[in-house]
């Protein structure tokens, strides 16, 4: 995958702000998958035809298939304790590190849904970013064996 | 939105409704979930009956009557009856309770709240023993020494471990189940035996001998002859940690409860000496504590009144035999599905009318004269509940309801008598 200098290259350069960043920022953005490369305004000009196109393929296909998480909704009783001890959660949902159920707003990688766990967004689990440790709190602590990881 | 699954009162529901439908309830365990859709407890794929309209038996057949006659039977049964039975109540808001006890008083009737021998002999060594009291919230930023007797917390209340006792991130427990120490005694091997350091297995009737053990190896002074198996590690697990809890379950109280509770509470005052020791009951009934309360705060006492008794007014924490009664109202209870076989034949021989307020049909509906279905309260009705450790908590209407509340047709019922 391209580094941001890389992608930097492709982008208007012109700091114009309209995506709320500049353009290095919007590239490291690029790079970690925040951003795509439709959501800068300029590069939809004209001028920049084709840029769009080059940007998509210097960032490869998109993100590789999030690792397979599967869950037994058989098994699972809704506990939560999947959910509080999640590595991502821990950093970025207060409620869920607390013990208590995500706001329906919050960026959660599962939550309890009518008494079972359902994955919202496989793509932030840390499995799939930090490929040198592999978390599995969420399985380890499961007490039913709902979770399986590979 | 709070659960009313069970004495947690979870207060982090989210619903989604639309056009006076529930499609979807975010954070409620799968015990819960059965309070707000036709499921059984535990078994979303099993579906419980909704009762629509009120019944009344015509020659032995149970027939979908109007609210008025179904009133006019039950008052009937209840008002003619010498010694009638109010039972159940646990899993029922506060206000419909208040009204239950006034029934009760108005019909010299024994008022039985349904979990009445897994709850009486705690607060009886409670009041003998004197102990620590602390809420929830307390409880999860402090307690660092949690102990299961008896207790499947992730059955009965299974958001309890993540919310209060063992994964919660408190204001001294940051770092959640890394700062606290867990174990748990039961006679058999539970789920709960994955989070916790210590699990001790106890054969049946050997659960006293392993209390007085720990007590003695407290005091220094281990006994002769050879002791249950755990008991030098859960003493020793036991005496560390600045801030203890013991929660008990209805394994604790299956035998020997009196006894056992005695002990558990004895041992929790002895360890309090030294740094607060919380003993608490593990409610699977969403209103328990409400009950309690109000039995204390109108009678004096937590125990179960019977106003029946000669004397105007006697309380116990005995449980009733059934045989003594002649009617029997059951509110927001199934006791046909644990009654032994013998007493529910033996009710029937007698021919002992049955009256039942209940949403959903089992087998105590089944088997009564008169059906109220009611609605359900924290969903269709507003009401006010206790926590379990008895934080009131106001449960607000969110859906329409078909159906009378409770206290409704309980206060009607004590109008037609
Ligand atoms: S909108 Fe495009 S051109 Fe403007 S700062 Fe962002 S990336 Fe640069
Ligand atoms: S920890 Fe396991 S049982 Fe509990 S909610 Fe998560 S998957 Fe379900
Ligand atoms: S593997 Fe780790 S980061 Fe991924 S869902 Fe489980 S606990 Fe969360
Ligand atoms: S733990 Fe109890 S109150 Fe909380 S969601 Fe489950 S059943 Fe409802």
């Amino acid at each position: 995958m391209a580094t941001p200098d890389e992608l930097l290259e492709f982008l208007p350069g012109s700091d114009c702000g309209q995506c709320g960043l500049t353009c290095a920022e919007f590239a490291a953005a690029l790079s970690r998958g925040d951003l795509a490369p439709e959501d800068c305004p300029v590069l939809h000009e004209p001028d920049f035809a084709g840029f769009i196109d080059a940007l998509h393929e210097l960032l490869g296909p998109p993100a590789a298939p999030a690792p397979a998480m599967h869950l037994d909704p058989d098994r699972c009783n809704g506990c939560g304790i999947c959910v509080a001890m999640c590595e991502y959660h821990l950093g970025n949902c207060d409620e869920a590190r607390l013990g208590r159920g995500p706001r329906p707003a919050d960026r959660v990688v599962f939550k309890v849904v009518n008494g079972a766990v359902v994955v919202l967004r496989q793509d932030l689990c840390t499995r799939l970013i930090q490929a040198a440790e592999k978390c599995n709190k969420c399985a380890d602590h499961c007490p039913t064996g709902a979770i399986t990881l590979t | 939105m709070i659960c009313t699954g069970c004495g947690c009162l979870c207060d982090d529901l989210d619903l989604t409704v639309a056009e006076g439908q529930l499609l979807e309830v975010a954070n409620v365990c799968l015990w819960g979930l059965s309070r707000f859709f036709p499921c059984k407890r535990s078994h979303p794929r099993k579906e419980r009956r909704r009762i629509l309209k009120p019944l009344a038996r015509l020659n032995g057949r149970p027939r979908e009557v109007s609210y008025e006659t179904a009133l006019e039977q039950a008052a009937e049964i209840l008002g003619a009856a010498r010694r009638p039975l109010l039972y159940g109540l646990t899993n029922t808001g506060s206000r419909a309770q208040e009204a239950a006890l006034h029934l009760a008083r108005k019909l010299r009737a024994r008022l039985e709240p349904a979990d009445l021998a897994f709850t009486a002999p705690y607060y009886h060594s409670l009041r003998k023993h004197g102990l620590y009291w602390a809420p929830l919230e307390v409880i999860r930023d402090e307690a660092d020494t949690v102990l299961f007797w008896g207790a499947n917390p992730l059955h009965s209340c299974p958001r309890h471990p993540v919310r209060y006792s063992v994964f919660a991130r408190g204001r001294f427990t940051e770092r959640g189940v890394e700062d606290r120490r867990v174990a748990a005694v039961d006679l058999y091997r539970t789920e709960v035996a994955k989070f916790c350091h210590l699990f001790v297995q106890v054969e049946p009737g050997r659960e006293l001998q392993l209390l007085s053990g720990i007590r003695e190896h407290l005091e220094g002074a281990p006994g002769p002859g050879p002791a249950v198996k755990g008991t030098r590690k859960l003493a020793g697990f036991l005496s560390q940690g600045d801030f203890g809890v013991i929660f008990f379950g209805r394994g604790a109280t299956y035998n020997q409860g009196f006894a056992l509770l005695d002990e558990l509470a004895g041992l929790a005052a002895r360890l309090g000496e030294e740094r607060p020791f919380v003993l608490f009951p593990l409610s699977a009934d969403f209103n328990a504590a409400g009950l309690y309360q109000l039995l204390f705060n109108e009678l004096g006492s937590p125990e179960a009144p019977d106003f029946g008794h000669e004397s105007g007014l006697l309380t116990t924490y005995a449980t009733a035999d059934w045989g003594e009664f002649d009617a029997v109202l059951v509110v927001g209870a199934d006791p046909w599905w644990f009654l032994p076989e013998e007493q529910a034949l033996a009710l029937q021989a007698r021919r002992v009318p049955v009256v039942s307020l209940s949403p959903y049909a089992n087998r105590t509906t089944a088997s009564a004269r008169v059906v109220f279905p009611t609605a359900l309260a924290g969903l269709e009705a507003a009401e006010v509940a206790y926590r379990m450790d008895g934080l009131p908590v106001v449960l607000k209407q969110v859906l329409p309801a078909a159906w009378p509340t409770d206290r409704e047709i309980l206060l009607d019922l004590a109008k037609a008598i």
